[in-house]
């Protein structure tokens, strides 16, 4: 074909192809992909639904954290009060006293908690021995998959006065036995130490996995520079899996204010109230059993605009400081 | 620096034997090149001689010293690996370091050891980078860097080179040797790449199948290969290799007979394979050339010379021809002129070379 011809007919093109023309192509595309992926879009939607439907359909009903809410007239028709619920709650010491609670039981959680399943993965990292390695890991998985309410009722029996091991072995001891769950000072240290023990080993596959991504020719590297087995963790593995365990930490600050509602509720009684009861028990207890649900309705939208702003502070803080982040 | 001796070394995973006691005398300063096809022992080689694998026989001494049970920090060699192992939270500067630090060398002595080895390596500029942000030629002097900067009595080059691309592999490839002109160190270093192994090697030593095939200067190695198998992975492209029978007067392959130096003799009748490097066949008949009827196949370009495919009976073979700006002329090629002299002959069965005594 003579080259004059190609180019009059490129050009032709070029005129003939109007915005229209760009759109329909992209329109056909998407279809196109559609129809190549509906599988994966198919495994997407049942997390979607449960999103709106247990996530987001509810955030309707937040509106009565600004209503004076009656269940006879309902969520439209309640009259608006403004701000009057949250004035209420930051003048009510038992609301309060919740939110330093939660703060002071996440902070343990955070101390204790947080790097209780990074140390783990780093000792099974250590075992060598293939089936011993699998036996204890299995064995720190366990309490994950057993109900909280089972845990809650292991942990009070084991500190139970009478029939439980602790005191048991107290008595031995020749110490006097104490009723552990009755005294407030006590529920912190059993809280996090259940918390530790239930999540500790399931949460620690994470940062198995983070360890099993590191390229095994660092190790040998290091071997040959003498390196010991502890150095390599400090300055191999460690550093490694910092970019998961940044991750890890940020999407725990964004849940600094959920603390474990279910084993709070199983554990507590009114005599640890004074430090075990947290905002989103004081939130049950106001809202469903004295039928509060205004009120309760804006502690729960306080909690979640915190835990919100947690979230965008320790993304950014992240990004900033290591260059990992959420998103 | 110190020499490194190998002998009777054997490798075996369970039942299963994967170097098969393989001798080797690595001497001081000297440039020593590991190569044969993947699976062949030679990195296993290698890293028996840093200590991450573990010997099953024989002895391995470094400097004299038996160290089959030392641990690798004390073998006092440096390993330069395939894919760099940088540290990837480490700068450049840290990098280097890494290796003194842990022998918590002084500081004083880390800076300047690392100030003059980045001098050498050119990377003065890149101390502060971290590895994610530099080149692959540049990730891969800071490997090189990490080994220099320990002085150590050996250095272990696995596959330095192989994750680079064609160009920058040739740069690097002079770079290791100028570099080891300067250093003068003992190096062994593994590759599967016989260009890297011939420009490289002070000797080089060809592996298969976890035995040593042969040992030898390149130039030895290339002009006098000790059996096939050799002969087939030394050059680019091989040389070519075809079935025959000695005779009188040289050697017959298939219709052609052609002739060889050396005494034929009492090896008459042998079933034989005939070896012509490439380059060593010519177009025009000279001096004591023997003519080799061909059907050419293929004409490659590559430039200034030119590849012809062609075959002779069942034999597939490759020769290179000049071009002269044209490979017009290469078309009708239906022979080629083989110089007596330059003709290899290996035992059929065996694949060894004969000694013709020539």
């Amino acid at each position: 074909m003579p080259k004059t011809m190609a180019k009059e007919l490129s050009s032709e093109q070029v005129i003939e192809k109007p915005s229209e023309a760009i759109k329909n192509d992209a329109l056909t595309r998407t279809i196109d992909h559609f129809k190549r992926e509906w599988q994966i879009y198919l495994m997407l939607l049942p997390t979607i639904i449960w999103f709106v439907v247990f996530l987001y359909k509810p955030m309707y009903g937040l509106q009565i954290a600004f209503k004076d809410y009656s269940i006879f007239k309902g969520v439209a028709n309640s009259p608006w009060v403004g701000f009057e619920h949250f004035e209420t709650l930051f003048t009510n010491d038992q609301f309060l006293r919740a939110v330093q609670n939660t703060i002071e039981i996440s902070a343990l959680n955070l101390l204790f908690g947080f790097p209780a399943p990074i140390i783990l993965a780093l000792m099974f990292n250590e075992i060598l021995h293939a089936s011993y390695k699998r036996t204890a890991q299995t064995i720190v998985y366990l309490p994950h998959f057993i109900s909280s309410v089972i845990i809650a009722g292991i942990v009070i029996t084991a500190f139970s006065p009478s029939a439980g091991i602790v005191n048991t072995v107290m008595g031995w001891l020749g110490l006097d036995p104490i009723y552990f769950l009755t005294q407030p000072e006590w529920f912190r240290p059993i809280f996090v130490g259940t918390g530790i023990w239930q999540e500790a080993g399931f949460g620690s596959i994470v940062f198995l996995a983070a360890i099993a991504g590191v390229n095994p020719s660092l190790y040998e590297s290091a071997v040959v520079d003498g390196a010991n087995r502890w150095q390599m963790m400090w300055r191999i593995t460690i550093p490694s899996i910092m970019p998961t365990i940044l991750i890890m930490l940020i999407i725990r600050i964004g849940n600094i204010m959920e603390v474990s509602f279910e084993l709070v509720i199983l554990l507590y009684q009114p005599s640890t109230y004074s430090t075990a009861d947290v905002v989103n028990t004081w939130v049950y207890r106001q809202g469903l059993q004295s039928g509060q649900y205004d009120l309760a309705a804006a502690a729960g939208l306080f909690n979640a605009v915190v835990a919100f702003v947690l979230v965008i502070v320790a993304n950014t803080l992240s990004r900033r400081l290591s260059r990992t982040s959420l998103w | 620096m110190a020499g490194v001796t190998l002998s009777r070394i054997v490798k075996a995973y369970g039942s299963l034997e994967v170097v098969h006691g393989i001798d080797l005398d690595v001497k001081e300063r000297e440039f020593v090149v590991l190569v044969g096809p993947s699976g062949c022992g030679k990195s296993t080689t290698l890293r028996m001689i840093a200590g991450l694998e573990e010997i099953t026989g024989g002895e391995l001494s470094i400097d004299g010293r038996y160290v089959n049970r030392v641990a690798p920090k004390d073998r006092d060699v440096a390993m330069v690996f395939q894919n760099y192992a940088l540290y990837p939270h480490l700068n450049v500067a840290e990098n280097m370091a890494f290796g003194l630090r842990i022998r918590r060398t002084p500081k004083a002595e880390i800076k300047k050891a690392i100030a003059e080895t980045a001098e050498i390596l050119g990377l003065t500029e890149y101390l502060h980078r971290r590895p994610a942000d530099l080149s692959g030629g540049q990730r891969q002097r800071v490997a090189m860097g990490r080994a220099i900067v320990r002085h150590p009595k050996v250095f272990l080059f696995d596959e330095p080179l192989s994750n680079l691309d064609a160009k920058l592999r040739t740069q690097m490839r002079a770079e290791i040797k100028r570099l080891h002109n300067r250093l003068n160190a003992t190096s062994i270093y593994v590759t599967h790449d016989q260009v890297e192994a011939m420009t490289l090697a002070d000797r080089i030593v060809v592996m298969n199948d976890g035995i040593i095939e042969q040992i030898g200067a390149p130039m030895e190695l290339f002009n006098n290969p000790a059996n096939t198998f050799v002969a087939g992975f030394l050059g680019s492209p091989p040389m070519n290799q075809m079935k025959g029978q000695l005779t009188e007067n040289g050697a017959k392959i298939g219709g052609a007979e052609i002739k060889v130096d050396g005494m034929v003799g009492n090896h008459i009748g042998r079933d034989v394979i005939v070896g012509v490097r490439p380059e060593h066949a010519v177009l025009k008949a000279g001096k004591d050339t023997s003519v080799l009827p061909i059907d050419l196949d293929l004409v490659e370009p590559l430039g200034s010379e030119a590849l012809l495919h062609a075959h002779h009976g069942e034999d597939n073979m490759v020769f290179k021809a000049e071009t002269k700006g044209d490979i017009g002329h290469l078309s009708g090629v239906s022979e080629v002129h083989v110089p007596a002299s330059l003709v290899k002959i290996f035992d059929a069965e065996s694949g060894r070379a004969l000694d013709l005594g020539a």
